[in-house]
C-alpha cells in the first residue's frame, strides 16, 4: 500500500506541474473571464458611423412613415440602457440610419437595382431596399416577396431587422386605420398570458407550514449544466493524461526499473490514485471559484450542497473507471498515432452524456432516462443531472448506479491490470485487439 | 549459503524455450559474472530473478525466499535494467528519493549526497534529468539501484556507453560493495571486465548453461592448449602450420589453438622459419576465446545466412 502512495505521490507532483494542467486549470477561468471583458469591450467598438438605406417604394405609400421610424430609432433607440434608472443615457451604441428614397417611375426596374448595387459597392449607400407594390394588401398565395433587403453585408443583421420590424409596424398600422380600428385596442385585446411555476405543495416536518416553492429556472437547469461541465472536465483532466504518461514510461523504459520494485498492479494503482487527486484539486480549486462568485451574486441558495457527496463519489469512481482504460490503452500501443486511434471509441462513450443530457433534463423521468443514467460510463453525468434536477430522483437510482459503476470500474481496473502487466515490457509492435482480449482472458 | 538458487528453471514464449532447464547457484558475498551472445537467454534469467516475468517451471529462490508465488519485487534487490529509463522532467535528488522509498527506505537524504559526491554528482542534485550527460544518467540510474542498501545487487550490462574513466569508477564502486557484503550478479558483453571482476563466471548460450566455475576452473577445464604469438606474418599462413588447429588474428598478435598433446617447441621451430617471433608464450585460453568457441560457429552461421 505503501509503494501505492509513493507512486500516486510522484504522479500527482508531475501532473499538477505539467504546463497542461496549469494552462486547463488557472487558463480556463481568466478565458472564460476574458470573454466577457472582451465581449463588452468589442460592444463598445461598434462602428457608429451613420448608414445610408436607399429604399425604393413600389406601394408608393410607406416611404414617409419608415422615415419617421428611423428618425424614432435615431433619437431614442440607439443609446446604452442605464443600468440603475433604466432610462436611455446619452452614450451611443449603434450607428444612426439614414434613408434616401429612390423614384421607380419611368425607369428600367434592372438597370436601377444595378445602379443602387454600384452605389453600394462604392460605399455611398451601406444597403437598399424594395418594397413591393401589393405590400400592403398581398395576395393570398404569398407568392410575391413584399420586402427585398439588397446589401455587401449579409452578415450585419442589425439593418436589416430593424427594416422587417419596421416595414410590419408601419403596414399593420395602415391595417389598423383601413379597417377602422383602434391599435391600442387589438395590443390590449391580444395580450399573452404570464405563466409563474412552482412545484408541488408539501408540508414542511419541521414548522408545519404547507407551501409549494416558486420554480428557479437558474436553479433548474443552470446548475445541472454546470456539475455536467464540470463533471466532464474533471473526467477529461483526470483521465487522459494517463495515456501519454504510460506511453512515456514505455518509451522512455523506465517501466522495467520501476518493476524491480514493485508489481505493475501497485503501479497501476498508484497512477490511478494520483490522478484521482489531481482531479480533486481541479475540483476544488473551481468550486471554491464558483463558491465565491455565488456568494458575490447573492446565489447562495442555488449552489446544491446536498449534491456534492454524490459529486465527489461519480467523480471518484470515473477517473479510476476512465483511467484504468486510458491505462491499458497506453500500455497496448506504441506511439502516440496509435493511441489517437485507440482512444476514440473511449472518447465517444465519455462524450455521450453531452449529447443526451438536454434530453435527460428535460424530462428526468421517463424510461429513456432511466436507462441512459444507469449506463456506467455515463452514470456519473446523467444521474447527475436527474438529481441536479428539481425534485429529484428516487434514492435507489443514484445508489444502482453508484453500485453499477463501482462494479464497471473494477473490470476496468483489473482487466487493465492484466492489459498493463503484459503491454508495459512490450516494445516495437503495438498490441491487436485480439492480443488485448487473449491478455485479459488469460491473466 | 547462496544468494541466488535456481533449480531446472524453464521458460517459454510461446514454443520458442528463451532458457531452457536451467540450474544455477549464485554464492553470497561474489561478484558473479554472466556471460553469453545477444538473445541467448541473459535479460529472460535476470528478470525472473527479479519477479518481473515468471516461469513456466522450476524453483527461484533469492535470498532464502522462494520467489514463484511472491508477489513483489523484493526491496532487498537492487536491479540495473540493461534498458535503462528515468524520468526526464524530475530532479536528480527527488528522483532518488523516490526509488529510496519504493524500497521502503524512508531517509535516504544523506545517503543520497554521499552516492552523488562518490559518483563525482555533488552539484548535480537539483538538476533536472534532461540536463544530464548519458554518463551522467547513467550514474544516477546506478545510485537509484543502489540507494536502498540491496544485499543483492542485479546490473545488466552496466558499462555499456561508459568512457574508461566512469567505467573504472564503476568497477571501484562494485568492488565496495562486495567488500560490504552485497552478491553482485553482473551480465556483460565485455570478457576482459568479466575474466578481472568475476569470481564466479556462468555462461548460457541458447538457453542453457554451457560455463559455470570460477574462471581458473573454466580455463583449466580446457587446458593449455593456447599460443599467444607476435609475428610479422598475417594469420592464413599461419593456420598451414602442423598441429595449429585454429587462428584468432587480433591484428597486433595472434592466438593459435593447438591440438591435443602437440609438440608446442615444433610448433614455435615452424613459425621461426615462417618470420620473425617477436613473442611466444603458451596459456589457457581467454575468456574471450572460450565465448567465441561456443557461441562462434552459431554467430557466423547467422553472420553468412
Amino acid at each position: 500500500m505503501r509503494k501505492v502512495l509513493v507512486v500516486a505521490v510522484r504522479e500527482y507532483i508531475a501532473a499538477v506541474k505539467s504546463k497542461a494542467f496549469v494552462i486547463t486549470l488557472v487558463l480556463m477561468p481568466v478565458l472564460m473571464s476574458l470573454g466577457i471583458v472582451a465581449e463588452t469591450f468589442i460592444k463598445e467598438k461598434v462602428d457608429l458611423n451613420p448608414k445610408r438605406l436607399a429604399v425604393v417604394d413600389h406601394s408608393g405609400v410607406l416611404y414617409d412613415d419608415l422615415v419617421s421610424e428611423a428618425r424614432r430609432r435615431n433619437t431614442e433607440d440607439i443609446f446604452a440602457m442605464d443600468e440603475n434608472s433604466g432610462l436611455a443615457s446619452d452614450k451611443q451604441v449603434l450607428p444612426e440610419f439614414h434613408l434616401e428614397r429612390v423614384d421607380p417611375a419611368g425607369l428600367d426596374r434592372d438597370e436601377l437595382l444595378l445602379k443602387l448595387s454600384d452605389r453600394v459597392r462604392a460605399g455611398a449607400l451601406f444597403a437598399f431596399a424594395e418594397i413591393g407594390r401589393d405590400a400592403l394588401d398581398p395576395p393570398a398565395d404569398g407568392s410575391d416577396a413584399n420586402l427585398i433587403y439588397y446589401s455587401n453585408t449579409p452578415t450585419y443583421r442589425e439593418m436589416w431587422r430593424w427594416l422587417r420590424d419596421s416595414v410590419t409596424r408601419v403596414v399593420q398600422q395602415w391595417r389598423f386605420t383601413e379597417a377602422g380600428l383602434d391599435r391600442q385596442k387589438v395590443v390590449w385585446a391580444l395580450q399573452p398570458t404570464e405563466v409563474e411555476q412552482f412545484s408541488l405543495f408539501a408540508r414542511d416536518e419541521s414548522t408545519g407550514a404547507i407551501a409549494a416553492e416558486k420554480v428557479d429556472e437558474m436553479a433548474t437547469f443552470v446548475v445541472p449544466v454546470i456539475m455536467l461541465m464540470l463533471m466532464f472536465v474533471v473526467i477529461m483532466i483526470g483521465s487522459t493524461p494517463l495515456i501519454q504518461s504510460v506511453l512515456e514510461e514505455k518509451s522512455q523504459r523506465i517501466a522495467e526499473v520501476l518493476l524491480s520494485s514493485l508489481t505493475p498492479f501497485q503501479w497501476m494503482m498508484g497512477k490511478l490514485v494520483g490522478m484521482v487527486g489531481v482531479s480533486f484539486t481541479i475540483v476544488v480549486v473551481y468550486m471554491t471559484g464558483a463558491l465565491i462568485v455565488a456568494d458575490r451574486y447573492d446565489a447562495m441558495q442555488l449552489v446544491p450542497f446536498h449534491l456534492l457527496g454524490w459529486f465527489y463519489a461519480y467523480q471518484t469512481l470515473a477517473v479510476l473507471m476512465f483511467g484504468a482504460v486510458f491505462v491499458a490503452v497506453g500500455a497496448a500501443c506504441t506511439d502516440h498515432r496509435e493511441a489517437q486511434s485507440a482512444i476514440m471509441p473511449v472518447m465517444i462513450v465519455i462524450v455521450l452524456p453531452m449529447m443526451l443530457w438536454v434530453n435527460v433534463a428535460r424530462e428526468p423521468g421517463t424510461t429513456f432516462s432511466t436507462l441512459v443514467s444507469l449506463f456506467p460510463p455515463a452514470t456519473p453525468m446523467l444521474m447527475l443531472v436527474r438529481q441536479a434536477v428539481p425534485p429529484g430522483i428516487p434514492v435507489w437510482q443514484p445508489a444502482l448506479g453508484i453500485a453499477l459503476v463501482l462494479l464497471t470500474t473494477l473490470l476496468c481496473v483489473f482487466a487493465a491490470g492484466r492489459i498493463f502487466r503484459v503491454g508495459i515490457l512490450m516494445q516495437g509492435k503495438g498490441a491487436g485487439f485480439r492480443d488485448v482480449v487473449r491478455w485479459i482472458a488469460r491473466g | 549459503m547462496n544468494a541466488v538458487e535456481l533449480i531446472n528453471v524453464t521458460k517459454r514464449f510461446g514454443t520458442f524455450a528463451a532458457v531452457d532447464n536451467l540450474t544455477l547457484s549464485v554464492p553470497a558475498a561474489t561478484v558473479y559474472g554472466f556471460i553469453g551472445p545477444n538473445g541467448s537467454g541473459k535479460t529472460t534469467t535476470l528478470r525472473m530473478i527479479m519477479r518481473i516475468i515468471y516461469p513456466n517451471g522450476g524453483t527461484i529462490r533469492v535470498l532464502g525466499e522462494d520467489v514463484i508465488g511472491q508477489g513483489a519485487a523484493s526491496d532487498r534487490v537492487g536491479y540495473l535494467p540493461e534498458e535503462r529509463g528515468l524520468y526526464r522532467k524530475m530532479k536528480v535528488r527527488d528522483l532518488i528519493r523516490f526509488h529510496a522509498e519504493l524500497k521502503s527506505l524512508r531517509h535516504s537524504k544523506g545517503d543520497a549526497q554521499r552516492w552523488l559526491e562518490r559518483m563525482g554528482l555533488g552539484d548535480w542534485g537539483d538538476k533536472k534529468i534532461d540536463a544530464l550527460s548519458k554518463g551522467m544518467s547513467q550514474k544516477v540510474q546506478f545510485i537509484c539501484t543502489v540507494i536502498a542498501k540491496p544485499e543483492l545487487i542485479i546490473l545488466d550490462e552496466p558499462f555499456t556507453g561508459l568512457d574508461p574513466v566512469n567505467a573504472s569508477l564503476f568497477i571501484e564502486v562494485i568492488q565496495e560493495l562486495r567488500r560490504s557484503g552485497a552478491t553482485i550478479i553482473l551480465s556483460t558483453h565485455d570478457m576482459s571486465v568479466a575474466e578481472r571482476m568475476c569470481d564466479h563466471l556462468f555462461m548460457i548460450f541458447k538457453g542453457n548453461k554451457v560455463l559455470d566455475g570460477t574462471l581458473e576452473e573454466i580455463q583449466s577445464a580446457y587446458g593449455m592448449d593456447t599460443l599467444r604469438v607476435k609475428i610479422d606474418l598475417n594469420g592464413r599462413q599461419l593456420e598451414a602450420v602442423p598441429g595449429v588447429a585454429g587462428v584468432a588474428d587480433f591484428g597486433r598478435y595472434q592466438e593459435l589453438r593447438v591440438e591435443q598433446g602437440v609438440d608446442t617447441q615444433a610448433v614455435l621451430r615452424h613459425l621461426m622459419d615462417l618470420g620473425k617471433v617477436r613473442h611466444f608464450e603458451h596459456a589457457h585460453p581467454s575468456l574471450h576465446d572460450i565465448f567465441v568457441r561456443i557461441a562462434g560457429p552459431e554467430a557466423k552461421e547467422a553472420a553468412h545466412a
